[in-house]
């Protein structure tokens, strides 16, 4: 029984002495990833002609920890239908408290054209709406009108699904994802 | 089998090692694989397939416990508690087309405030309808659902009207506690940790002080061998114990050392039958069968290792000696051992609660700081409890009287010359050595007419004192640092 304590000890030792900086620095990467900057690959055309289908994007996790989240700003989101297992990339276009309105196309916020250079010229946002956002609620849409499933469809979202600011292009190009001067 | 070793040598890899990097990097690849996880979609639109027609009709309950029911079956799924709320999509890429999916929510008697339903449809739904059909009975509805749709059916509850079970409470009371908190708590149990270990540290150090007499003497208070005086002072057998013990055994005519204009190598000497067990192991660990040992044969005995256990014997021989000469209280590996056991068991339990929190927890998942402060707090305790003092008192007074013996190694005052103060350098250097004081002790004898010790063998011509020292010294540091750092786990 001694001997197999001792061996046991002995062998958790010679583990622990091999393993513990490994450890160490797995919990680091975990803890950042977390609660600072991450990385992830984006899946879909919502994004185009700023995010492209297979890009790698630096995400700063702890960016709306205390700020809040600003207009123009790309944001990955958990999609409240299934925030547990499912995560969306959009843009976000209007804050809480604003009327938000989709006319012939363009986008008007309290009755102000929303100048949107970062979407194609070509491209008209369908269909009509018109939103009173309540307190703690984002409207969030794709850059690529068209083809985005985002608030027009599931509509505007809790500042507890967004997880955090989508700001780099890693890979395969390194740019800098376009927020919106506004 | 020459060539065997040959190839090793030329290749640079050593079987133990290979195979150990190959299972980290395979445990990397592993997780590199469970990384690409984070995909996230740029979510584009689809449309329905209108092919068929069907209606879907599905049951869901509630329990008085936040459990779920799924068409009569018991869900591992539950409610939110955190936030109080059901968010459950029914309908997640059925493959088929359904003309109409109705799904009906029981609540429990529990639930008595007012309940707020919503139903979220994407990827090709048509309309999509909620109302209460009694007061413990929601009905959702969605037409037209594609063979790609996602139906999702929210229900916002009363709080306190879901009466978790126990387990449940602890874990939504611990993701409800702030960041902040969860910040300062990691941080501070580190820091507590550290306070209350110095604290004992120094209290135990001042119990145990030891004198530094003001007087020097100028012989070893006893005969002992260098390493169990690097024991007594350090509290543990590091690299400067087994150079010492190297030069010892040199200057006793039991090796030879070779300094050669590339590498070095190790003779053997007279091996007397006198040598300690703890010798006998470390000569045992450097030498082969052969009667030198090079520096290559030396770096692959060394590398071809992760552990030595000869090693290990090395240490436990000298502190065994020195534990048995009174110096200590108990066996300082046995002590070591003791607190680095409460220490892995404390990290161990940290990692075990982490790796627990990441798969328990919903995002974020602050309670992960508590645990990286404690295995913080682990690590603390195994390297300061390690130098907690546990000398004897006549370990203590030993140790007092090897304090004056340095005063006499450091004295700035030169030897005057005479053929018997060349005998004394060599004699004492093993435990100048011991002493951190060897480039001291040989300044004392900077001006003498410096002849080479018959145990150092160099390919140099007129080696002087400065010379034999910048050769020696490198040598037996380089070994005693190569040899000390295979020691098995707890015998450091």
């Amino acid at each position: 029984m001694g001997n197999f304590f001792n061996k046991i000890l002995y062998g958790g030792g010679v583990i622990f002495d091999m393993c513990k900086w490994i450890i160490l620095a797995v919990v680091l990467i975990i803890l950042i990833n977390k609660f600072w900057v991450s990385l992830f690959i984006t899946d879909g055309a919502s994004m185009e002609p700023n995010i492209h289908d297979k890009e790698l994007v630096l995400l700063n996790v702890s960016k709306y920890s205390k700020a809040e989240p600003k207009r123009g700003d790309v944001v990955v989101v958990r999609y409240p239908g299934d925030p547990d297992n499912r995560k969306y990339v959009k843009r976000v276009i209007g804050l809480p408290g604003e009327k938000l309105e989709i006319k012939n196309g363009l986008v008007y916020i309290n009755n102000k054209l929303l100048e949107e250079y970062y979407i194609a010229l070509d491209v008209s946002t369908e269909p009509d709406k018109n939103v009173q956002l309540e307190p703690n609620k984002y409207y969030l849409m794709g850059d690529n009108r068209p083809f985005s499933n985002d608030s027009r469809y599931f509509g505007s979202v809790e500042k507890r699904f967004i997880v955090g600011q989508a700001t780099t292009i890693i890979f395969p190009r390194f740019k800098s994802v376009p927020t919106l001067k506004y | 089998m020459k060539n065997k070793s040959k190839r090793f040598v030329s290749i640079g890899f050593y079987q133990r090692k290979l195979v150990f990097f190959s299972v980290i990097i395979a445990l990397a690849l592993i997780g590199f694989k469970y990384y690409q996880k984070p995909v996230f979609k740029a979510d584009q639109l689809s449309s329905p397939l209108l092919s068929q027609s069907s209606r879907q009709n599905i049951a869901v309950e509630i329990l008085p416990d936040g459990k779920l029911k799924i068409d009569g079956t018991e869900s591992n799924k539950t409610i939110d508690f955190v936030n109080n709320e059901l968010r459950l999509p029914v309908v997640d890429n059925p493959g088929k087309y359904m003309g109409k999916v109705v799904i009906t929510l029981t609540l429990p008697d529990t639930v008595t405030g007012e309940v707020k339903p919503e139903i979220l449809a994407v990827h090709g739904v048509g309309a999509t309808n909620s109302y209460f059909k009694n007061s413990k009975t929601i009905i959702y509805e969605a037409s037209d659902v594609s063979s790609t749709a996602i139906v999702t059916v929210i229900a916002s509850l009363p709080k306190g009207s879901i009466k978790p079970e126990t387990g449940t409470v602890i874990l939504t009371s611990l993701s409800s506690i702030k960041a902040t908190a969860w910040v300062i708590i990691g941080v501070s149990l580190p820091a507590l940790t550290l306070l209350i270990m110095l604290f004992v540290l120094v209290y135990q150090f001042r119990r145990q002080r030891v004198d530094i007499p003001q007087k020097e003497t100028s012989q070893p208070p006893m005969a002992i061998p260098p390493a169990v005086v690097g024991a007594l002072l350090n509290q543990k057998v590091g690299s400067r114990e087994i150079a010492a013990t190297l030069v010892d055994l040199a200057q006793r005519g039991d090796i030879i050392i070779l300094d050669r204009e590339r590498g070095f190598a190790f003779g053997k000497g007279k091996f007397d039958q006198r040598l300690l067990t703890f010798e006998k192991l470390l000569l045992s660990k450097i030498f082969s069968e052969h009667l030198s040992s090079d520096r290559k044969e030396i770096e692959k005995r060394v590398n071809n290792h992760f552990y030595s256990k000869k090693m290990s014997l090395v240490t436990s021989g000298i502190y065994a000696l020195a534990t048995r000469l009174g110096y200590f209280k108990a066996d300082p590996q046995k002590s070591l051992l003791k607190y680095r056991l409460i220490g892995i068991l404390a990290f161990l339990l940290a990692l075990a609660g982490f790796v627990a929190s990441l798969v328990y927890f919903k995002d974020p998942q602050y309670i992960i700081f508590f645990w990286v402060g404690m295995m913080g707090a682990s690590l603390v305790i195994s390297f300061i409890a390690s130098r907690l003092p546990i000398r004897t008192v006549i370990g203590q007074e030993v140790l007092s009287n090897w304090y004056a013996f340095k005063k006499y190694l450091t004295n700035p005052n030169e030897f005057p010359y005479s053929e018997y103060n060349q005998e004394i350098f060599q004699k004492y250097l093993p435990y100048a050595i011991v002493m951190n004081c060897e480039s001291a002790w040989a300044r004392r004898f900077a001006r003498h007419n410096f002849v080479v010790p018959s145990w150092f063998l160099s390919e140099k011509v007129g080696l002087g004192l400065e010379d034999f020292c910048l050769s020696l010294f490198p040598i037996v540091s380089y070994v005693g640092r190569s040899l000390s750092a295979i020691r098995e786990p707890g015998f450091e």
